[in-house]
């Protein structure tokens, strides 16, 4: 059996050997070779065996090799018809996402004040692993409860953060009692921590707009300073996965289950299990809802400190905060009929489009602002929901690496990609030099070939492209 | 050799080697932390008792090695130094030294997580061998 494309950016392989749905990646030409240079394109096979799987089993245009599910994949199974959650179609880094801040600077405001703002983000921002955290433990059960809303609470930011948030930065379904004492002593003093690996927090310039009226509703603007923060849930995400699936691998002999590759485990969504992963998922993405709020009010301090202006004149406001991996609970059209989907997004963002009920009432007549993160030192996007989105409301959620780390370290050191970027007028502050050779721009995909990709299959609008002026990296 | 690299596009694995199952779970701890830190230029002053259980060899090398990392984190550690005590059917003894994290620097990406994609624990004629898929 082939992969064949069967309409614009759009590839397919027909069922065979256990596989309930087809397989669908939404790429170009060139991205779908890519995709097929590793193993990808095998774990979009392997998802189609899901119990409950419809439609396909898809990945989008930055698809590449992960563990268990392909990154970059979607996966909707029907909850009626016995559809199963798996904690490997979300990950360890429960709720990774993104958050954009934009801002009442302009580039002459950056350059007048670079280095301050450089030394303040360093110093502010707790990056690496797992020290200073910014809010302690105090905050931890509230936080757990109802997310971003309790960091709110507590003085950080403001309402208006929420209202720009996914689920309004709380997740509906969260028990924090599923998360064992485990997880909270691992991520309990990590709150307000950016991590490492490809997380940053990465100050940006809107380089051009594409769509005027979408980015005016978004509140983005030609020339405006703005600040991209990527992290997910810390220590405590990872613990909840790992005592998850060390659950779930037994209980799926009981349900009868099996599936071709061990990090694929999975329950039914309607079962005891499925219940306490999703209440343990949901927790843990209010950690990270919280987590990306709490850094977005440290660079606001940190912006008010480098031009000793107020919080307030520094105009800083939230664009949106997008999570990538999640499964979420959603109704989607399914063969003519709505159907209550386990919607499984790993390393893909939701996109809803023009109309959609969640949506903040302003930004309903152009539906939710899609983050696309570039690689370090090259473009990031901002692109809309569309109507009609084929993969149940998914766009891709980043470049998509294309080169092994293994790979990455041998082709050039971290100080010398630091010097390439310094050269080039991007201001770097690493936690650690060696690690930036893994994240160089070389070891991922041209984010603009994936972004263009979205569009021709329909995945999203562009809206915006900015480009990166400062670095924090862990 | 305790191991060797594999190369994954998005994150890192290992293959590591033991004459026998003890020398392997050591092994397998020595390498992933030798991912993230130089264990070579590491002395251990700290020690901590580690314990796993789990069905089969698999899962109790998962769970040990998941051990480690929640240690190694709740106590900001570098571990660099793995013993095995006692390994039987379902269970796991040993303990694992280290040095405070703020006194080393970083080389790999922190490791997030033990993966079970494409796991798998070998025994031939030279000895024992290991496949893990780490999440970074």
């Amino acid at each position: 059996m082939e992969w064949k494309w069967v309409a614009n950016s759009t590839w397919e392989i027909e069922p065979h050997d256990g596989m309930l749905v087809p397989g669908r990646i939404y790429a170009s030409t060139a991205l779908f070779e890519k995709a097929m240079s590793d193993r990808a394109s095998q774990q979009v096979i392997n998802v189609a065996h899901f119990p409950g799987i419809v439609e396909a089993s898809m990945a989008m245009p930055d698809i590449h090799w992960g563990y268990g599910f392909p990154i970059g994949g979607v996966a909707a199974t029907d909850i009626a018809d016995g559809g199963v959650v798996s904690p490997g179609g979300v990950g360890f880094d429960i709720c990774c996402g993104v958050r954009l801040i934009g801002s009442s600077f302009q580039l002459t405001d950056w350059e007048a004040r670079r280095d301050q703002i450089m030394a303040e983000l360093d110093r502010r921002i707790p990056r690496g692993l797992g020290k200073g955290a910014i809010a302690g433990r105090a905050l931890l059960s509230d936080v757990l409860e109802r997310g971003a809303a309790a960091a709110v609470a507590a003085g950080l930011g403001g309402p208006a953060d929420l209202e720009r948030c996914e689920e309004l930065g709380t997740s509906s379904g969260a028990d924090p009692g599923a998360i064992s004492d485990k997880a909270l002593r691992r991520g309990g003093t990590q709150l307000g921590s950016l991590g490492a690996g490809n997380h940053f927090l990465e100050v940006q310039l809107v380089d051009r707009v594409f769509d005027p009226k979408a980015a005016t509703a978004f509140g983005l603007a030609e020339g405006m300073i703005c600040v991209m923060i990527h992290c997910g849930s810390r220590g405590l995400g990872h613990q909840t996965c790992t005592d998850q699936l060390q659950v779930m691998g037994p209980a799926m002999a009981r349900y009868q289950i099996t599936v071709p590759d061990r990090q694929l485990a999975c329950v039914p969504v309607d079962s005891t299990e499925g219940r306490r992963y999703l209440g343990a998922m949901g927790a843990a993405a209010n950690f990270a809802w919280a987590n990306r709020h709490i850094l977005a009010h440290e660079t606001r301090l940190a912006f008010s400190r480098a031009f000793q202006i107020s919080r307030e004149r520094t105009g800083m406001h939230p664009i949106y905060d997008v999570a990538h991996n999640l499964a979420k609970i959603e109704a989607h059209e399914v063969a003519g009929s709505i159907r209550n989907l386990c919607v499984h997004r790993k390393g893909a963002t939701r996109a809803f489009g023009p109309g959609h009920p969640d949506l903040p009432r302003d930004l309903a007549e152009v539906g939710q602002p899609v983050l696309v993160p570039g690689s370090m030192g090259t473009a990031s996007w901002v692109l809309r929901g569309t109507e009609r989105n084929p993969a149940f409301s998914s766009a891709a959620h980043g470049a998509g690496r294309v080169m092994s780390r293994k790979g990455a370290k041998k082709h050039q050191t971290g100080a010398s990609v630091q010097e390439e970027l310094e050269s080039s007028g991007i201001a770097v502050r690493p936690g650690s030099v060696a690690l930036l050779s893994e994240e160089a721009p070389y070891a991922y995909k041209d984010v603009d070939e994936v972004v263009d990709a979205c569009e021709a299959a329909n995945l999203g609008e562009k809206v915006a492209r900015l480009v990166p002026l400062g670095v924090v990296k862990g | 050799m305790r191991y060797e690299v594999i190369s994954h596009t998005a994150d890192t694995g290992i293959i590591a080697y033991g004459v026998t199952p003890e020398e392997l779970f050591e092994n397998t701890a020595w390498g992933m932390f030798d991912l993230m830190f130089d264990l070579a230029q590491l002395a251990p002053a700290h020690d901590v008792p580690v314990m796993a259980t789990g069905d089969g060899v698999e899962d109790l090398l998962v769970n040990w090695l998941s051990e480690l990392l929640f240690h190694a984190e709740t106590l900001d550690l570098a571990l660099c130094y793995f013993t095995i005590d006692r390994l039987e059917e379902g269970g796991v003894q040993g303990s694992a030294g280290g040095v405070p994290v703020d006194d080393v620097v970083l080389r790999g990406p922190p490791i997030k997580a033990v993966t079970y994609h494409e796991l798998s624990v070998t025994e031939n004629p030279d000895g024992w061998w290991a496949r893990l898929i780490f999440d970074v």
